[in-house]
């Protein structure tokens, strides 16, 4: 009833996807007119930061796939999200105590109401 | 009866490991190893036995019979282990082992490491004693055996202000949260006169008064902080990364389920259950859960700190088990309820193998590079192929990829949440599509082009490599027969703890 499910349905589905996926990559190489084997267009598509571009102070940076480079996008588009979350957490320990008392004190207040 | 061995065995291990030690070298790691193997031997005949009978193991310390002479209701400590406790002890002495195997290579440079291993001893110790027993306050000495352990691992390399201050502050609020805890149970005692867990649901069942709902509240105020619940989480994020990786591995794949979820779960159920609403203790359980859920995940998003990524992820996942055994109080009886319980007991399980993998993976690239930072880690995995498949596994787990053994318990938790609320499935959606994109900026990050901090990197020993191939295995096999898993032992175990009438029965033999 519940919560059935056979691996061997994801496996299967994977195979297929994977020769769907050669037979387009060989589909496109045929068609294609050699821009991505010269040019930009094979450097790596890295959120769309230039490889070679060259960042003053953050020479050692070129070309690798650092933290910063992944998920910026989500990261900037919830952005007042996080910095909510992160003004949170002070890494102060009254601030943890405090917490522990309300949420303490809330559960104690639900059920006594409602319990 | 092999039960009592459960604690034995690694309580001796624990107090004989200094004077093993003084052997040396080579025969304090192999000690420790070996207890740590017996134990999960003990650990895999006591589930086995409670598995095929299906019954309840009643154990009294120091007498045959619960019961005090010449009256009528028990006075003596019990230990009472049904499927779930017997599961959650086989998952315990698994982990134990496995990071005990790792320790023996990853911690060779430190010193003072016969403290050590009777620290992760008696830590063992403590969270099987809280598996097992069947007694309130026998389970408050077994909660501070396992927390105090905990403080002093997450300090044991106290040659950096990480772990001392991480250390303290776990303490500080840590015993706060303990003494929360006592306070509950004093209450329950004051009211009750009685600590035995089955009588006093009992009692409480036939006589629910206004002191035990102040009581469950402290209980809950307690473990919900020992589960590293939102709001009550800030403290994991400061200690799980600061101990030893061996260390954190155990902390947030059994700590905080043993003497969190667990410990919250067995009481809500076995000993409330009869007495309170579970409709409003399961809802306040699903409140703190989707906040969980929501903050741990995406704040492991925003981490550049390897370690501290994955501890937040921790607190995202505790989100997950916390929705199951809210959905499971609320919706109590019916079939989603029973299903939301046994996808909570199955992620609880699922989470201690993917998590302790994801540390140990941390741990192997701390051991070889020495550090933790994100942005100095790019290509690894050209370097390091082993540990990058192991954490790509792990990864992949924990995401709740199909067929690994984290979609079945993630399939059973949604699946059962949208039938309850569709609400509650969709802000575990989110919650995932946080933990997903928490886990590919590792993944690319490992998966890049190398940076000159990996070019000399190479792959850890061998006693590191095994125990992450010995997890990475269990999560392959576990995700390959889920439906098995799932209905011969998870749906049978979530029965069993939902079935207070039968943890009472068991103990006092319908008296």
């Amino acid at each position: 009833m519940f919560g059935y499910w056979d691996a061997l349905y994801f496996v299967y589905v994977f195979g297929i996807g994977l020769l769907i996926s050669y037979v387009i990559y060989k589909w496109a190489e045929r068609t294609s007119t050699g821009t991505r084997r010269t040019g930009d267009g094979t450097k790596i598509f890295l959120s769309g930061e230039d490889q070679d571009r060259v960042i003053p102070q953050f020479e050692h940076f070129r070309g690798y796939v650092t933290g910063r480079h992944v998920m910026w996008g989500l990261i900037r588009g919830i952005n007042r999200m996080f910095i909510a979350f992160r003004r949170e957490h002070t890494g102060l320990l009254s601030d943890y105590v405090s917490y522990l008392l309300v949420t303490t004190a809330i559960i104690v207040g639900a059920l006594i109401v409602w319990g | 009866m092999m039960l009592p061995y459960l604690i034995i065995i690694p309580l001796f291990g624990a107090f004989a490991t200094p004077i093993v030690g003084l052997a040396g070298r080579k025969a304090r790691e192999p000690w420790a190893i070996f207890i740590t193997a017996l134990t999960l031997g003990v650990a895999a005949e006591l589930f086995y036995t409670v598995w095929k009978s299906g019954e309840i193991l009643v154990y009294t310390l120091g007498a045959k019979s619960p019961l005090g002479q010449g009256v009528g209701f028990p006075i003596r400590i019990v230990w009472e282990v049904d499927l779930l406790g017997a599961l959650f002890a086989l998952m315990v002495t698994f982990i134990a082992f496995v990071a005990v195997l790792y320790s023996s290579e990853y911690m060779k440079h430190d010193t003072g490491l016969e403290k050590y291993y009777t620290l992760v001893l008696v830590l063992e110790v403590g969270m099987l004693g809280i598996a097992i027993t069947g007694d309130l306050f026998n389970f408050y000495v077994f909660l501070e055996i396992m927390s105090i352990a905990s403080y002093a691992l997450v300090a044991f390399r106290n040659d950096t202000w990480e772990g001392i201050e991480a250390g303290i502050k776990y303490m500080f609020t840590g015993s706060l949260a303990s003494s929360f805890i006592l306070l509950g149970i004093v209450l329950l005692y004051g009211q009750y006169g009685t600590l035995t867990m089955a009588y006093l649901a009992k009692m409480i069942a036939e006589n629910p008064t206004f002191t035990a709902k102040v009581a469950l509240g402290l209980l809950a105020g307690g473990l919900l902080f020992k589960s590293g619940a939102v709001p009550v989480h800030m403290w994991l994020a400061d200690a799980h990364p600061a101990a030893p990786s061996s260390i954190s591995a155990m902390l947030s794949g059994l700590v905080i389920k043993i003497g969190g979820t667990y410990a919250l779960a067995r009481l809500a159920f076995s000993v409330f259950g009869m007495g309170v609403s579970t409709k409003t203790v399961g809802w306040i359980i699903i409140l703190f859960a989707c906040a969980t859920l929501i903050v741990g995940n995406a704040m492991a998003i925003i981490q550049t700190d390897m370690k501290r990524l994955f501890a937040f992820s921790s607190v995202g996942q505790i989100g997950y088990i916390l929705l199951g055994i809210g959905i499971g109080l609320a919706a109590y009886g019916s079939d989603v309820g029973n299903v939301a319980l046994a996808g909570a007991i199955y992620h609880t399980v699922n989470h201690a193998i993917m998590k302790a993998l994801l540390f140990l993976v941390a741990g192997a690239v701390i051991h070889q590079l020495g550090t933790k930072n994100l942005n100095e880690l790019s290509g690894i995995a050209r370097k390091m192929p082993v540990t990058s498949f192991a954490f790509l596994v792990g990864a992949a787990a924990i995401i709740g990829l199909p067929p690994l053994n984290g979609f079945a318990s993630k399939w059973l938790i949604y699946e059962s949440s949208a039938l309850f609320n569709p609400f509650l499935a969709a802000i575990a959606i989110i919650g995932t599509a946080f933990c997903t994109a928490a886990y590919i900026r590792v993944l690319f990050t490992f998966f890049g082009r190398p940076s000159e901090r990996v070019m000399n990197a190479t792959e850890p020993g061998k006693a590191m490599l095994v125990p992450m191939l010995i997890l990475v295995l269990a999560i392959i096999v576990m995700g390959l027969f889920p439906w098995v898993i799932s209905e011969k032992v998870m749906i049978p175990a979530a029965k069993t703890l939902e079935n207070a009438g039968a943890y009472v029965t068991a103990l006092l033999g319908g008296a």
